[in-house]
């Protein structure tokens, strides 16, 4: 058990995507949508296919943006059976994702069969191999590995939007039509959202997968939430799981050699389980006595 | 009974919404002075609510249209404030009331500005206006109905507004709230503000409003307080709902009986 460079930018490159998508993830559980995050998650793969199909490459520009709009049509669509179509969110978000999902399974059998775009990588990814997939520029220079730059690039880009829209994101979150009575968007600013986590998942795919990416937009949050009720320290909280996910998942992996991303997510699991079996409404008998009992108020 | 007004500060006209190819609202048309306390009374799915969405842009028209202090709603926004109802948001989230009076102040900040110490100050006075400065700090979970109101209607004062629209503003409120809110509103009629509010009782219309408008998918009414509240017009727009409340009105005068006293 010890701390070496690839430990350190596997435990780094694992904060980096735990943050950024525990940060996206909160303003999606506050708007009860923290589901969409995984129907984006499994939409894109129809855009990942495509943009590879016009690139040539798996790590090309014209992925991200191909993932980047089946995202927002998966929102769409998702926005558009429920209030036109009359069908309830849940079974939207279930029609939209698996539609998407099954055309880009079949996108990848017709076209990618050759080459090496499985949906094993697609699903699972791995973090171990990051020290061995380096940046190295035409002229020799090695700059370090490839997916540390992209989860910093995307931790970047996520701290700043929500940085920069945190009044927009948390006003639409709370009261969607006084938002737009007062003229800022709502609509406009769940689409932003929705890019960025449809980013944010095609980035940490190849790091930590579709699957866990989900657990990480869903679990920290949802974590978080049980011990504030303020947001900034919610974003906060969500943040420190990150990173001690992050570690913890590391060390675990190693010590009983397996899967790091899965292990991540078994943390963060764990954590949540602590949380709701000290923060939970257990009858009496099971608590103990550290709960706490609901504030009386007239 | 209709009564149109010059240079009015609302003006609707031969608006027609609907849901679903469903009309809610049928040919309204009414202009609105300023300055004035204004109810709009009716029954329930009377289009009441419908009324002040479509005002406020979120709902769009079939057919007609709204101009407002003589201009579009983009042009004017700034100048007017809404008070959804109380239920349409969830009171779990992660706020404090003053995050939630701060809200008000957003729509003139515009895009990544965040708002600083003055937008504070503005939200603090107008806790104090709705007698909620105590709670400031408070968690909105823990508040009860008629505090979560008081701090929508912080909120909307934060704005500082020229119109106000108010969806059931006292809805699960206790009449002591109701007196001081209603107290507030005429306050801010009186400095030239107009205050439009979707209302149920039909008694309080009666003590408070200065002008009311009376709906049922049509306009039925629309005036001063004292030509529109007629028995004729409450009957024509309450149809037979009213009956059972004049009949527990004359019950009332008849014996005397005071249910605050026995």
């Amino acid at each position: 058990m010890t701390l070496d460079t690839n430990a350190f930018l596997i435990i780094l490159t694992g904060a980096l995507i735990a943050i950024s998508c525990g940060f996206l993830g909160v303003f999606l559980l506050l708007r009860k949508m923290s589901m969409t995050g995984d129907a984006i998650s499994h939409a894109v793969l129809p855009g990942i296919v495509i943009g590879f199909f016009v690139s040539g490459s798996q790590r090309s520009l014209e992925v991200i943006i191909g993932a980047g709009l089946l995202g927002i049509l998966s929102t769409l669509m998702i926005d558009a059976l429920r209030k036109k179509a009359k069908v309830q969110l849940d079974a939207s978000i279930g029609i939209t994702f698996t539609l998407l999902f099954a055309i880009g399974i079949i996108l990848i059998n017709l076209f990618a069969y050759k080459v090496d775009l499985d949906q094993e990588c697609v699903l699972y990814g791995e973090i171990a191999y990051l020290p061995i997939d380096l940046w190295i520029t035409p002229s020799g220079i090695n700059l370090g590995p490839r997916i540390t730059w992209l989860a910093g690039l995307n931790f970047f880009l996520v701290t700043g939007f929500v940085y920069l829209l945190f009044k927009e994101l948390s006003l639409t979150s709370f009261d969607e039509h006084f938002s737009s009575a007062i003229g800022i968007p709502a609509k406009g600013v769940n689409l932003a959202l929705m890019s960025m986590v449809s980013y944010t998942t095609v980035s940490s795919f190849e790091s930590v997968g579709a699957i866990l990416v989900v657990a990480l937009l869903v679990v920290p949050p949802s974590t978080a939430y049980l011990w504030t009720k303020s947001l900034i320290p919610l974003l906060r909280l969500t943040g420190a799981l990150g990173i001690l996910i992050a570690i913890l998942g590391y060390y675990l992996a190693y010590w009983i050699d397996s899967s790091i991303a899965g292990m991540m997510v078994a943390v963060a699991g764990a954590f949540f389980f602590g949380s709701a079996l000290i923060k939970g409404n257990w009858p009496l008998r099971l608590r103990g006595t550290s709960g706490t009992s609901p504030a009386f108020d007239s | 009974m209709i009564t149109q007004v010059p240079h009015p500060v609302l003006e609707v006209h031969d608006l027609t919404v609907s849901y679903d190819q469903q009309p809610v609202l049928w040919n309204v048309d009414l202009s609105l002075p300023a300055g004035q306390l204004i109810g709009i009374l009716g029954p329930n799915g009377a289009g009441k609510s419908t009324l002040i969405k479509s005002i406020m842009g979120l709902i769009p028209p079939t057919s007609g249209y709204i101009k407002i202090f003589d201009k579009a709603l983009p042009e004017v926004r700034s100048r007017i404030s809404y008070v959804p109802q109380r239920e349409s948001v969830d009171w779990n989230f992660p706020a404090s009331v003053l995050d939630v009076v701060v809200m008000g102040t957003y729509g003139k900040l515009g895009l990544f500005r965040r708002p600083g110490k003055k937008e504070v100050q503005v939200a603090q006075e107008a806790l104090e206006q709705v007698g909620m400065t105590a709670f400031a700090n408070r968690q909105i979970s823990e508040l009860s109905g008629g505090q979560q109101q008081r701090v929508f209607i912080a909120r909307a004062l934060a704005q500082q507004a020229d119109l106000y629209l108010m969806d059931e503003p006292f809805a699960g409120v206790d009449m002591a709230t109701e007196t001081a809110i209603f107290q507030l509103l005429q306050d801010m009629a009186r400095a030239g503000k107009t205050v439009l509010v979707v209302h149920h009782d039909i008694h309080s219309a009666m003590n408070f409003f200065e002008w009311v408008i009376m709906l049922n998918l049509h306009l039925v009414a629309s005036g001063p307080k004292d030509k529109v509240m007629t028995e004729e017009l409450l009957r024509k727009t309450y149809g037979g709902k009213l009956n059972l409340l004049t009949q527990v009105t004359d019950l009332i005068r008849k014996q005397d009986f005071n249910p605050l006293k026995s």
